[in-house]
């Protein structure tokens, strides 16, 4: 192995520049994590906001009618649930990290990949649906209330939200989420097949 | 807080050389592993408080390094790290020509083997005692060492073969 004592050698002599300092490693460092935190927890605030008006609507606006409460109620619940789904998904994602814990990501990856897939895919439908219904009870009452045009351009506007929502939107972020379950299942096989085999 | 400053820039200081050669090593190019180490040393900062003292930090902050190297992803923006080592070697061979052509040699048959075996060997180039390779990468020692053989013939076979070239 004299041939390889050169190569190590050769390895050794050779200099390399780190071109980031410690200083700079620590800025970028906390300006990271917490641009990460940031903007996960304004996720989370927007819609806890959405949650918050809709409420105060319910509670200092006077509703005869009780088609109207129970589609506030779904606006309500729909909003709570995808809150709640959020935040875990924040957590889920500031607890783990696979490259620190390769072993149990590699354990949790397909059952968490499938899980992903299947919440969101039910989510997705749970969340536009009961929007939708939402709408559907509250119009009930306030339709009556508003002007011919009003009304035509109060329904129009849902119809469009709705054909937009489980059109373009659904089809934009089915993708994503596909590319992201793809790039999950690449580093699955890249780790197992690297880590994992046995010689 | 100022502890854990502190002690951040005392472990970037005592360990981003050693890090960095190895994202050297695996990428052959300066940009990525600069990436590389970045992406490594703010994990280490991420889990700094869960360290429990099990291993020796050095070992830990290696297997953070080594995983974050495995799991670098391909993506549109990127090219195929495979396709990128060779035309970065390729290019960096003219760079180095004059100044070190037996250093771009290097890491032309680095770039040359599976990207574990790539990290693999960087760390005994930087000789680091087996056990603690063997625990970063999750290789029995007895296992390690005879891939670490094959990996030197390896290694010493592509040198050879291009020197001769």
């Amino acid at each position: 192995m004299q041939a390889f004592d050169q190569i190590q050698e050769l390895w050794q002599k050779h200099e390399v520049e780190v071109k980031v300092s410690a200083d700079e490693m620590l800025q970028q460092a906390k300006k990271e994590v917490n641009g990460l935190k940031l903007k996960s927890a304004l996720n989370i605030l927007g819609m806890l906001a959405s949650f918050i008006a809709i409420a105060a609507l319910w509670i200092f606006f006077h509703f005869e009618s009780w088609t109207t409460h129970v589609g506030i109620v779904i606006f309500l619940v729909a909003i709570l649930s995808s809150t709640i789904v959020l935040y875990r998904d924040h957590r889920l994602i500031s607890k783990s990290d696979f490259t620190v814990h390769p072993k149990d990501f590699i354990n949790s990856l397909k059952t968490y990949q499938l899980n992903r897939y299947s919440l969101y895919n039910g989510m997705y439908w749970l969340y536009t649906t009961a929007l939708s219904l939402g709408f559907i009870f509250t119009f009930i009452e306030i339709l009556p209330n508003l002007s011919y045009i009003q009304r035509i351009f109060a329904v129009g506007i849902t119809i469009v939200w709705m054909l937009f929502c489980s059109t373009i939107l659904r089809k934009a972020v089915m993708s994503r989420e596909k590319e992201r379950i793809a790039l999950l299942i690449e580093k699955f096989e890249r780790i197992s097949g690297q880590i994992s085999t046995p010689e | 807080m100022e502890q854990k400053d502190k002690l951040f820039k005392e472990i970037f200081d005592s360990n981003s050389k050693k890090i960095f050669h190895l994202c050297y090593g695996y990428t052959g190019d300066t940009d990525a592993a600069n990436d590389l180490l970045q992406e490594t040393f703010l994990k280490v900062w991420q889990n700094l408080d869960k360290f429990r003292n099990k291993s020796l930090i050095s070992t830990w902050i290696y297997r953070i390094a080594v995983n974050t190297c495995l799991t670098y992803l391909r993506s549109e923006k990127r090219q195929a790290k495979d396709e990128l080592t060779d035309n970065i070697i390729e290019n960096k061979i003219e760079e180095f020509s004059e100044k070190n052509e037996q250093v771009a040699l290097l890491y032309k048959c680095i770039s040359k083997l599976e990207e574990n075996d790539r990290l693999i060997i960087t760390m005994v180039l930087d000789e680091l005692p087996y056990h603690e390779i063997a625990d970063i990468s999750g290789i029995s020692e007895g296992n390690l060492r005879v891939k670490i053989h094959r990996i030197k013939q390896k290694l010493t076979e592509l040198y050879s073969q291009y020197a001769s070239v």
